[in-house]
This record gives structure tokens, C-alpha cells and sequence, in this order.
């Protein structure tokens, strides 16, 4: 399904770029990535197309892998005749410091609050949003949570963030304890 | 195509033209964040003119427990509680997801008695949840007996669920590759016992509360939500059954072993409003609750003993992928899309998609407009848990 889909795309959307993932096995899920700059276009397509069509958004998440930054968008098709589970489509972007992809808010209006969500974690700007705050964090937080280099601030409004007295023991102790065991197999590597 | 949460410069409602040189400008009114018809930490800007609501801008974030930050580094098998944690008043229905994510993904063949039970938690959680749901709402709309019904009959599952759990509320039952504990013959008995008094306690509810002229004024042709927005909302659950798709994961891309049972879906007939309004999302749930009784008889005469564990390694290690499972839960659709990088321990990304979250996102859509009174029905219809808008 997933080939059949991003050839469809290829023709349709100039530059899209499509290429499909296929999963080898049931434990993974197949996926099709496409060019960040034309998510607009291909979700637009993929919505309105006469042969295969998806009519709504279930879910848009974000993934950090540290070299580059995915948005993954979840399209499903909502039709009790014509069940076509979901749609992983991915757009890569590889700037960290002003990460910023074209919204789809015009199409669906779920994307409204899911792009939010993956603005206020991963900071990526989405362009032509209507309502780009931070939903999940307070609006004068700092920083992206879910990006793998997050440090959290030292101090919000005047309050420490992570006070030494107040800190869980039992994590504190569990770090402690990972870091021996690094130490304890580093020390055999060698 | 318009936007309706862009507030540059608020619409005033048309309604009520003659008291024209009364009105000034719009008054903010906030809705929480402790509010008691927004079951939990929610707040509302509400824009109001008079009696009318002129915006309303939905404020999410007061329950944010960074749970997307906390997976990321605990083991696979310690997520459990914190995704209980989510959806606290269908917690089963959580774990069962987490699990059969994990469980997609090690290739675990999980028992035929393991999931049979599951199946059957599951819905007597789905019963609870909709009578939490259905007192509640009551409670939302000044009928304070029908609350107490609920309650009782919401008690007599977390009685079941604390002998077999050890937990009335986050259970940590549903394990990677099974249950953690059995259901005795006995317990199964109440379970049948329950299912015969909970068939009539429901058609007394029709009576209390349903088919009450008071309540139908209340709810009926109030908040519609109907069939095209919540394809573009990406709305699901009982809130799109309401507005009339006959759709339900259950029997549409059938999990476990839904393939098996005989049940309809429940979908809004506009007995009284019309298709998509606070009652039909109401209707819904109180159907899926019979049907759940249905399902729950089936089960029990399809168990078998046998085991309840399935063959999962002690230290889980998962191969590099990703995967999107989503099931039906009391609310809605919920969904993980989890991220595992080769040998970690931990997930790479655990992504929760809660369907509350995309309801919550519906508000502004349906507030322009509606008397206060009328709003607070809407909220109260789409059945919010806050645990799982925020994480």
C-alpha cells in the first residue's frame, strides 16, 4: 500500500520527494517520508484526491533524533466501508536552531492544537499557524522539553526548578546507581 | 477557510437585537481552572456577552505531569503506572494499549485466557467510566440524585477491581504479555451477577434521567457537533458516534479477539435533538453500556482456564522501530506511537495521542453563540478527563 501511495504522490506533487519505508515484519510500522517544504501540498493531496483519499487527522508527533527532527503526521480515514488504519507521514527537517515547516491547520483543524503541542516540545515554528502559544507549558517556560539536549531552567519566576532538598532520593539513588554500573562495565571493557 | 479561535476582533453574537444599546463590550469570564463542571483543571476564557457566549478559548497545561518526558527514561514494564495515570477513570483501557503496543512490537503471543480477560476488565471498566460519565453529567446539569445510582453501581466494579488488582482506582493489572493475576470462578459469578442488575439499573436510568423532559430541553439540539467537524476535528468515540459515523475500532479494525463477539455499535438517532447534539453523545454511552454487558456474558462463557502469562523475556529489549497502536477507549481513540532505538531499555519517544485532547479542541468551535448554562452542557457532554488532555 505504502508504494503504491507515495508513487501516487510522486506523480501528483512535484517534489514531493516521496520515498516508502516498508516494514519487514508486522512488529513495525510502514511509513512515507516526504520533503518538509511541501507538507502542504501533499497532505492537501492526500486529503483530496479522487483514488485515495484520507479524511482526517488523528495525531501529530514529533521525534528528536538528535541529527534531525521529525513531525510525523497520522492520517486516517474515518470511513466504516473503507478502513485504511493509519497513514504515518513524515516530513525530516535538519535545522535545530529555527526548525520551521508550513502548517496544515487550513486542511484540518485538528492540527490546530496537535501542532501546538509539538511547538511548545520540540519548538518547531509552523508557518501560517493561527495560534502558535505554548499549550502544555506555562508561556514564559524555556526551552523544549522533549528535545534530547534539554536542560530545564534553573529557576522559573523566582522558584528553583529542581531543589536539591526536594528531589526524589529514589531517583537520585537510581542515577547514582547507573552511573556505577557504567563505571563497573567500562572498567571490564578494558 | 475561517478560523474561529482568532480573536483580533471579537464578533459580537446576533442575537437578542432589540437590547442592542445595553450591550458595551464583551466581558471575560474565566471557567476554572477549579470549576466544578470541568472535572478537573481546566480553564476557559469565556467571552460572554450578557448571557451568551461570545468566544471561548480553552486553557490546557494546569495537569501537565511531563509524562512524555518521564517515559523516556523508565523501563518498558514502569511506564504501567504512569499510563494509568493518563486516563484515570479508564486506567485498564490504557494499560491494555501500552501493552499491546509493546506486545506488537516483541512479536508476544499473548494467552487466549490473558485476553479474554482483558477483554472483559476492559469493558467493566468502559461501564464505569460511562456511568462516571453519566453521573457527573447529571451533577453538570443540577440533578444530583442520578449521581448517587452511579456511584453505587461504580462501586460495585472497583470492588471487583480491587480483589482481583489489589487497586481501586490505578491498577498496574495488565501486564507486557498478560495479566498479573486471575480471575477467580467466584469473582466471574459476581461478574455475572453484576451484569444482570446493571441490564436493569440502566433502563431505570432511561427513566431517571434520559427520557426526563427537564434533561431533554437541557441537552437536546445543544452543541452540535456534527459529522464534518469532527472529521476535521479528528474527533472519535462517542462524540463521533453521537454525530451519527457508525464507526468503533472495535468492530471496524478488530483487536484482540473483538472479532469473536457479537455486539452493534451505538450511534445517535436523534430520538429527541437532532444527531450530533449533548444528548446523542449522551444516548451513546448509555448504549455502549448495554452492549458492554453483552460483550462481558460472551466472554465469560468463552473462558477456559488456562494460562494467563505469556513467554516475555525478564529484561525487555526491543528491536529498533517505531509503531502506532491505537484502541478504543471509553472516551475515544487512544493511541501510542512509540520510538525504540536497538537494546534500550527505555523508549526512544512515547508519544500519547488522548482523545480528549482533540474534544477539548472542539470547544471554540461550538461555544459562538450558546447560552452559559447551554456551554457548560457541552463541556459536560464530551465527558473530559484532565489526566489524559495534559499527561
Amino acid at each position: 500500500m505504502h508504494k503504491q501511495l507515495s508513487d501516487l504522490i510522486n506523480r501528483n506533487v512535484t517534489g514531493a520527494n516521496a520515498v516508502a519505508f516498508l516494514a519487514a515484519d508486522k512488529k513495525n510500522d510502514s511509513s512515507i517520508t516526504v520533503e518538509a517544504s511541501h507538507i502542504f501540498k501533499v497532505v492537501n493531496f492526500l486529503k483530496n484526491n479522487s483514488e485515495n483519499s484520507w479524511n482526517s487527522l488523528h495525531c501529530i508527533s514529533g521525534v528528536d533524533y538528535m541529527d534531525h527532527m521529525e513531525v510525523c503526521y497520522m492520517l486516517t480515514n474515518y470511513d466504516p466501508n473503507n478502513n485504511k488504519g493509519v497513514l504515518i507521514l513524515k516530513a525530516k527537517l535538519t535545522d535545530r536552531v529555527n526548525p520551521n515547516i508550513d502548517s496544515i491547520v487550513n486542511l484540518f483543524l485538528a492540527a490546530n492544537f496537535q501542532e501546538r503541542e509539538v511547538y511548545d516540545m520540540f519548538g518547531i515554528k509552523f508557518n501560517n499557524h493561527p495560534d502558535l502559544r505554548r499549550i502544555l507549558c506555562p508561556d514564559d517556560w524555556e526551552g523544549w522539553p522533549l528535545r534530547k539536549d534539554y536542560v530545564a531552567q534553573k529557576y522559573y519566576q523566582g522558584i528553583e526548578v529542581y531543589p536539591d532538598n526536594k528531589m526524589n532520593m529514589e531517583d537520585r539513588e537510581y542515577i547514582v546507581r547507573q552511573e556505577m554500573i557504567k563505571k563497573a562495565q567500562a572498567a571490564k571493557a578494558q | 477557510m475561517q478560523t474561529r479561535w482568532d480573536i483580533g476582533e471579537p464578533e459580537k453574537p446576533t442575537i437578542n437585537q432589540d437590547t442592542e444599546q445595553l450591550k458595551s463590550e464583551l466581558l471575560v469570564l474565566n471557567m476554572g481552572p477549579q470549576h466544578p463542571a470541568t472535572h478537573g483543571v481546566l480553564r476557559i476564557e469565556i467571552w460572554t456577552d450578557s448571557e451568551i457566549v461570545a468566544h471561548a478559548i480553552p486553557h490546557v497545561g494546569y495537569l501537565h505531569r511531563c509524562m512524555e518526558k518521564h517515559a523516556e527514561n523508565i523501563d518498558f514494564r514502569g511506564i504501567i503506572p504512569f499510563v494509568d495515570r493518563l486516563d484515570y477513570l479508564a486506567a485498564m483501557n490504557m494499560e491494555w494499549t501500552y501493552a499491546a503496543a509493546l506486545e506488537k512490537m516483541l512479536g508476544t503471543e499473548v494467552p487466549r485466557r490473558a485476553e479474554l480477560l482483558r477483554i472483559l476488565t476492559c469493558e467493566l471498566q468502559r461501564i464505569a467510566s460511562h456511568l462516571m460519565a453519566f453521573g457527573t453529567y447529571a451533577l453538570d446539569l443540577g440533578a444530583f440524585t442520578p449521581f448517587l445510582y452511579a456511584f453505587d453501581y461504580r462501586e460495585k466494579i472497583l470492588r471487583l477491581f480491587e480483589e482481583v488488582s489489589g487497586a481501586r482506582l490505578l491498577y498496574n493489572y495488565i501486564w507486557i504479555g498478560g495479566l498479573w493475576n486471575d480471575w477467580t470462578n467466584e469473582q466471574l459469578e459476581r461478574v455475572s451477577a453484576f451484569c444482570d442488575d446493571m441490564e436493569e439499573e440502566a433502563k431505570k436510568y432511561h427513566e431517571l434521567v434520559s427520557m426526563n423532559k427537564i434533561f431533554i430541553e437541557r441537552t437536546a439540539n445543544v452543541g452540535v457537533m456534527n459529522i464534518d467537524d469532527c472529521l476535521t476535528y479528528g474527533a472519535s468515540g462517542p462524540v463521533l458516534r453521537g454525530a451519527g459515523m457508525k464507526w468503533d475500532l472495535r468492530k471496524n479494525e478488530p483487536y484482540s479477539l473483538y472479532s469473536e463477539f457479537d455486539f452493534d455499535i451505538p450511534v445517535g438517532e436523534a430520538e429527541h435533538g437532532v444527531v450530533g447534539d449533548c444528548w446523542n453523545r449522551y444516548m451513546v454511552r448509555m448504549k455502549e453500556v448495554v452492549q458492554s454487558i453483552r460483550i462481558i456474558r460472551q466472554v465469560i462463557e468463552k473462558l477456559e482456564p488456562g494460562p494467563i502469562m505469556g513467554k516475555v523475556p525478564k529484561v525487555l529489549k526491543l528491536p529498533e522501530g517505531e509503531i502506532y497502536v491505537r484502541h478504543e477507549c471509553p472516551r475515544g481513540e487512544l493511541a501510542f506511537h512509540l520510538v525504540t532505538k536497538q537494546d534500550e531499555k527505555m523508549p526512544y519517544r512515547l508519544k500519547v495521542k488522548s482523545p480528549c485532547f482533540t474534544h477539548v479542541s472542539m470547544l471554540p468551535h461550538v461555544a459562538p453563540g450558546q447560552m452559559i448554562a447551554d456551554f457548560v452542557a457541552t463541556v459536560g457532554s464530551i465527558d473530559i478527563v484532565l489526566g489524559e488532555v495534559d499527561r
